[in-house]
This record gives structure tokens, sequence and C-alpha cells, in this order.
């Protein structure tokens, strides 16, 4: 007997899961990807590299910045190009920004409906209507930052090779440094909230981030040693998806904001690292659940370090100079941490500057495996302990807890 | 009180965002639900309780047999169709990629081949008639947010017949083709974006697709090889979103 999950609703995305019951017991699960291919590597293939980063901010709506530098930074490392600090923060900048939109979306409008019981954020604000609106201030705020390093809200086209197209001016960073402390409230209302929720999901054993917050050299594990992906994680096709699967040392393993604070918490400002201490605890069980916890106290690092930065910037003034970039042949490969976690741009380039090779593995695709294993074992404790719509709506959740970003996940090639 | 609209959006192959942007019209999303009942959403609510649209928005390409039969579910229930964004319009950037379908597949699944059956991307608009097609990757929300509130009114919506090149003038900004000499497809694609992407000073992608009526591309065509591109860049640059041919 197969049960059937129906396309999940609030994600970003189309896919949908089957439980495989067999002599009155769970055996399998199968998780689904059913949104087409786009072929994302095909179409950047023999483009010139000047065009690829916008082409790639494509990939995702709620992470086009996450693209866009990931593939920036795999360009510029084919090159040998560095680019000074005051370039580097900016893109951080936009990265928190992306970070801010994307929780909150994820924690206001996707998660909250659930802990309060309703089919959506809309029908909650007749009885919520205060959090739904600190929910969108937050995410509006994150949104503003994404116009100001990305140049729109979404795809935006700012972030090139070697800088900016234009630069934010003294005023802009003057709201960010304002508006981030304004906000503060409100994500540290976040943390208690989510805070309270009991745990539900598998319990991750691998946890995978890159080596500095928000992007790196290389990727990190819970083994500490730092590495390449193509060193530890493998692909593989499956042939029911139009995602591929990866594991690492052959195991299903969890990347997001959970995997990052277990990993990176001492790079945490100074109350994302308090209130971190207060429910480490907790997080250090690695319940995938506690992700929906591990974004909440992300929005508060995400404010305070956006307050840092303006600041920062603002006290040295901002040059504005690009750095010159001449292409030549060359591989690079950009590790990013996209909201909902570690998304890889791997990049040939030949002599005339030209994409010879392409290969981009998203946050989704690598925790695809562990969400299979995470529905498995949630299926397992539930079937014929609870009803079966009760089961199905805890399986969506177990789902959403990723933040899966399903379109994304679908275009996954080795050439 | 009048019964409110029903609103239908449905999400096609695509990276999200035109539904996305919907979201991101903040309070302005709830002024439209002082006219418009949303009852098919899936990235937003977990309800789906509509039979009959009075508006449906479609968004993405067709890519799946899956897309297909939801695009005609649409169709066949809703009164006015929107073909929203460049997925829905032209087939934007997932329909720009020029293998027959199998070998795509091939290059991304592997050589044993994914069971997993797909369709060329293609845009809404080659399977069904639409009433109003609002293209942009993303489109820009004030203008759908316009449409809809037209709709609601009674009115037909108006389409845009100008270039990004007059929004560009209108806002002042430095012609980054003329004096930067970087690829601007501006003077040949359909306005409505306010510029956005020459706001940084950097060139049109052309992501709204080709106005239609008097542009002139081979000009523009001209122009670009002046300035020391070659044709092959050139092509590719003007068939990305649109397949739009010089």
């Amino acid at each position: 007997m197969i049960i059937e999950l129906h396309e999940f609703t609030r994600v970003e995305g189309n896919g949908k899961a089957e439980i495989v019951i067999e002599d009155g017991e769970v055996k399998d699960v199968r998780l689904k990807i059913i949104e087409g291919p786009r072929f994302f590597e095909l179409l950047t293939l023999g483009r010139h590299y000047y065009d690829v980063p916008d082409l790639e901010a494509r990939i995702c709506a709620i992470c086009y910045l996450s693209h866009s530098v990931a593939s920036v930074l795999g360009i510029e490392r084919a090159f040998g190009v560095e680019v000074p600090e005051e370039i580097q923060l900016i893109r951080e900048l936009g990265l928190i920004g992306e970070l801010l939109e994307s929780h909150a979306l994820h924690l206001y409008l996707l998660v909250a409906p659930d802990v309060f019981g309703y089919p959506d954020a809309i029908r909650m604000a007749t009885k919520h209507g205060e959090l739904v609106k600190e929910g969108l201030a937050l995410k509006s705020f994150g949104n503003r930052i994404r116009v100001l390093v990305g140049g729109r809200e979404i795809h935006g086209i700012n972030v090139k090779p070697g800088g900016f197209g234009r630069y934010p001016s003294v005023e802009e960073l003057e709201r960010v440094e304002k508006e981030s402390e304004a906000l503060l409230r409100l994500a540290r209302r976040a943390v208690r909230l989510f805070a309270q929720l009991d745990p539900y999901g598998a319990r991750a054993e691998h946890f995978v981030a890159t080596d500095g917050y928000l992007w790196g050299e290389k990727l990190v594990s819970e083994e500490g040693e730092q590495f390449h992906y193509t060193e530890r994680i493998e692909e593989r096709s499956l042939v029911y998806s139009f995602a591929k699967q990866s594991r690492y040392k052959g195991e299903p393993f969890f990347v997001g904001a959970l995997p990052r604070l277990l990993l990176k918490a001492d790079m945490l400002t100074p109350t994302a690292k308090r209130l971190f201490e207060e429910h480490r605890d907790k997080l250090a069980t690695g319940y995938v659940s506690y992700n929906n916890l591990a974004q909440a106290i992300e929005l508060v690092y995400s404010l305070e370090r956006a307050n840092e930065i303006a600041k920062v910037l603002l006290d040295r003034g901002i040059k504005g100079e690009n750095v010159p970039v001449e292409a030549r042949e060359g591989e690079g490969i950009g590790y990013v941490e996209a909201p909902r976690g570690v998304l890889i741009h791997h990049y040939r380039i030949d002599g005339n500057g030209k994409v010879a090779y392409s290969n981009i593995i998203t946050p989704t695709a690598l925790n695809h495996a562990m969400m299979e294993a995470s529905l498995l074992e949630e299926a397992r404790e539930l079937y014929g302990e609870a009803d079966e719509m009760a089961m199905i709506q805890r399986l969506e959740e177990t789902v959403r807890a990723f933040d899966p970003c399903i379109s994304c996940s679908v275009h996954l090639v080795k050439l | 009180m009048m019964d409110k609209l029903k609103l239908g959006v449905f999400e096609l192959t695509d990276c999200g965002g035109c539904a996305l942007n919907m979201l991101f019209l903040y309070e302005r999303l709830f002024d439209l639900l002082e006219f418009y009942e949303i009852t098919e959403f899936h990235m937003a609510t977990s309800l789906s309780e509509g039979n009959h649209y009075d508006v449906a928005l479609v968004t993405g390409t067709v890519s799946t047999q899956r897309d297909l039969n939801l695009l005609k579910e649409a169709r066949n229930h809703s009164d006015y169709l929107i073909a929203l964004g460049t997925c829905a319009t032209h087939g934007s950037v997932q329909a720009s990629v020029e293998l027959p379908i199998r070998e795509k597949l091939k290059a991304v699944y592997g050589d044993e081949g994914n069971p997993m059956r797909a369709l060329d991307s293609k845009p809404v608009v080659e399977y069904v008639a639409v009433d109003f097609a609002l293209p942009g990757c993303p489109y820009d929300k004030n203008e759908v947010y316009q449409v809809l509130l037209d709709i609601a009114k009674g009115i037909e919506p108006v389409r845009k017949d100008y270039p990004v090149c007059l929004e560009c003038k209108l806002n002042e900004y430095e012609c980054v083709l003329v004096k930067k000499g970087l690829p601007c497809l501006g003077p040949i694609t359909y306005g409505g974006c306010n510029a956005v992407c020459v706001r940084s000073g950097l060139g049109c992608i052309g992501c709204r697709g080709p106005l239609p009526g008097e542009v002139n591309p081979a000009g523009e065509y001209e122009v670009l090889r002046e300035l020391g591109y070659d044709d092959e860049y050139i092509i590719r640059k003007f068939k990305t979103f649109a397949r739009w041919e010089p």
C-alpha cells in the first residue's frame, strides 16, 4: 500500500511524497521532486562569464543573491581575483538581507500557520495580525537590503565579478544601521515563539556548512576538517525525482540554519550567541525541526551583523572601486550559505572567458536524503498511532522544517 | 457589498519568483484582498477550494505533463487568465537551452537516463489563449497590482507600448550603451520595469522580451557589433529571455 502526500503547500516549488506500507509497517519513503528540470548548467555553458551571475540568479527567487554571489565567487576564484574587504562586506550585507527575507518568509508565513492551526498567514492574520505584520516588517527590511546590494528585490544584476554596478550611499547605509537596530526586538520575540515547539522529524548525525559564516573557501562538517565537496559528497540520480540526492561519506546529512549554528557558534554576534547558548542543549539534539528555532536565532544574528557592517562601512567611507577582472583559463568553486544551507557553484572557464564546465548543487538537493530519512522516521513513529490525516499533516511539517526550495533543486548536472 | 472575485495562482516550472513577487506586495496584497479572495495559491496557503476562478494567474513554463494539466485546468476554470512573468509569456531562460529534451535529460541525469518524463520548456501562451500577458523576470509588482485592480473595477488593463529606454530617459539615468559601451537591450525591450537595471549602472538584459511594433532590433544588433561584441554573443543575448530573432 502507498500513502500519498499530495503536493506540498507552503513550500517553494512542486514536490510530493509517498509512504510505502508493507505488512502493516512503513517500509520506505520516497520524496518526489516533480518540478520540471531547468537545465541551468546547460544554459550557462559557452556563455561569457560576465553574464553568468545574472543568469544563475534565475535559479531561485527566494535566494537569488546567494546564487549571484556563489557564481561570482566561483568565477573570481577561477581567475585568481581577490576583492578588498569593502566589497566582501557589501556582499555579506546582501547575503544577510537575503537571510532576513527568506527566514522571515519561512517562519512567519509558512511555519507559523502550523503553530497556530491555520491554513495560511492571511487567515491567521485576523487573530494574530501583529505577528504577521512583524514578519512582514523583517521580510521587507531584508528585501530593501537585497535591492541595495543586488539591484532588485528579485533577480538583481548588481553583483558582478570584481565588484558592483552601483555601491550603497551613506544615507542608505545609515538607514540600514538604524532599522537593523529597531527591528531586533521583533527577532528576539520570534526566538521566544519558536523555542516553545516540541521537536519532530529525525535527528541528524552529520552536519555540513561553509567554513566562514555566510561563505567560505571550503566546507566543514562536525568532524572539524575542511574539505572540498568533491572529496566527500557524492551525488546520484533517482528514478522518481528530478532532483539528485547527495550523501556525505555515504550518509544523509543536514545543511541549513541549525548546522550553521552548531558548527559556527563562535562566529555569532553577541545577542545571537547568548540566545544560542540559552538553547544549546535543545539544538544540539540535532532534530531537524529545531531548524525553525535556529532560523529565528539567525534573524537576530542577521540584524546585529547588518548593523555592524553598516557601521564599519560608514566609519571607513565607501571607495566604490571595482577590481579589474581579466579572463583566463581556470577553475573555481564558490561556496555560499544560502538561507536554507550550503550552495555550491563550480565552474571551469576557458581562455576566452566562456564557461566550459559548470556544476551547481543547491541546499535542497544536499538535504534530499536527510529529508527522506526524516520522513521515514516520522512515518514509522506515527503510522498506526495517529490518524492518517494527522500523520500527513505532521509529515508535511517535517518537510517544511527543512525550508525546502524545490525549484532550485532540479537542475544538477555532471558533464 | 458585492462578492469578491475568486483569484487563483498557479505555478508551473519556474524559480518561484513570480508567485513570491505577489507576497512582496506586502500591505498592498491586503488591499487587493478587498476585491479578491485567494482560493488557490500553493506557495502561500494549504487551502485549495476553487473550481472556478474569476482571475487566474499562471506563472512558469510548461516543462512537464503535470504543468500542462495544471495549465489546462486553470484555463478551463477561469474567466480571465493572465500569463504572468517571462517564463509564462516568452519561456525565459530555461526555454533557451536549444537541445532536444532527451539530450538535455541525458546531459543532466546521466547515460542510463532518468525515467522521469519532461517536456521542452515552453511558455504558457504557446498552449492556451491568454487574456493578458505580463512579462518580466520577474514582472514589476506595481504593474500586476494595477492590472488586478483594473480588472476588479471592470476596466481592461492597459498594455504598455514603449521600450525600457523611455523609462531610462524619464529617470534621467546615464545611457550605459552610449557612455560605457555596455551591452544594453533597453532600446528594444518592452518597458514597464522602470529601467531598474540601468539604475545600477548596468545594461538592460532584456528580461521583459521584445517590444512589439516599431523597434529596430537590426539597429541594436549593429550598435552592439560596432561596440565589439561578437555575433554569437549578441545572438545569445537576444535569445536568452524571449527567443528573439535579430
